[in-house]
């Protein structure tokens, strides 16, 4: 699962297995500690932020899609492509860019709620995918 | 009230990393007061897991054995480093016996050893000994077997001798 996600920041399928190596060897006792620590959620949730730290310097060097996200990361994801383009952008800002709410406020020129708002949105079609 | 915070979509910008660290000290506050929080928390992961199975690329089959060589390579290159000068007498953390009990784990989970890289020069030195054991063995083995049959033509032609006389 995880290479799949890095596979969609990274958009290279040798890039991505070269980062996902990257992710398990840097790893330490710490980090191990905080992603599989009882009562914290989801262990996967919680390796995929702990990757996402990790694609940060990646991320930035990375374009951003606010025009047309659903062609640069969902290709073959008919859950994002369900989307609009807001909700979109905000997820992908989010969950493939690394972005705070904060930053998505100031770029698209809303409210912090306005934007956790289209994030819930963009929860909601996942949701109605799962149930 | 707590309706409206989950609904706030501040859950969201949690599970996604992307809430403010003040955000995330209150969410844990309040997913420590109210249960419904934590229950809306993993329903969100599980959404996220959700989207990430949809997703998913299985990784090659190298891709562990690479991992593992590199951890293994990061263990030894840590075991190597320099470690803090302490007084002769002063017990080091590798000294202290542990509090609890210590054992062996006999029977483990996997079906697999590792062990470290420098014993396959050992195992390589057995291997090619083993080899020169044998060519040694099978030589002696016929240098014998033509020691005797020439032993036993001695014996023959002495008896042939000892009949004629």
């Amino acid at each position: 699962m995880l290479l799949g996600y890095i596979m969609e920041v990274v958009k290279n399928r040798s890039v991505a297995e070269g980062y996902l190596t990257d992710v398990f060897s840097s790893l330490n006792i710490n980090d191990l500690g905080k992603i599989t620590a009882d009562g914290q959620g989801s262990t996967y949730c919680r390796l995929q932020q702990h990757t996402r730290s990790k694609l940060t310097s990646f991320i930035n060097a990375v374009d951003d899609c606010p025009d047309s996200p659903v062609s640069k990361i969902s290709g073959q994801n008919k859950i994002i492509s369900q989307m609009n383009d807001e909700q979109q952008t905000v997820f992908c800002g989010v969950h493939y860019h690394g972005k705070s709410v904060a930053i998505l406020s100031r770029e698209l020129n809303k409210s912090s709620d306005e934007i956790k708002q289209i994030l819930k949105q963009s929860f909601n079609i996942i949701r109605s995918n799962r149930k | 009230m707590i309706h409206q915070y989950i609904n706030s979509g501040i859950l969201e910008a949690y599970v996604t990393g992307s809430a403010s660290e003040t955000e995330v000290e209150e969410l844990l506050r309040m997913k420590a007061r109210h249960p419904e929080v934590n229950i809306a928390l993993q329903e969100l992961e599980a959404d996220m897991e959700f989207l990430a199975g949809r997703m998913a690329v299985m990784p090659p089959a190298r891709t562990w054995d690479k991992i593992s060589d590199e951890i293994d390579e990061i263990m030894l290159r840590e075991k190597k480093e320099v470690s803090k000068f302490r007084p002769a007498n002063q017990p080091t953390e590798e000294t202290i016996p542990p509090a609890g009990p210590t054992y062996i784990e006999v029977e483990g989970a996997s079906s697999h050893m590792r062990i470290h890289k420098a014993w396959r020069w050992v195992f390589a030195a057995v291997f090619v000994l083993g080899k020169i054991f044998l060519a040694f063995a099978i030589y002696f083995y016929l240098e014998n077997r033509q020691a005797q049959t020439q032993l036993n033509e001695l014996k023959t032609e002495i008896q042939q001798l000892k009949g004629k006389h």
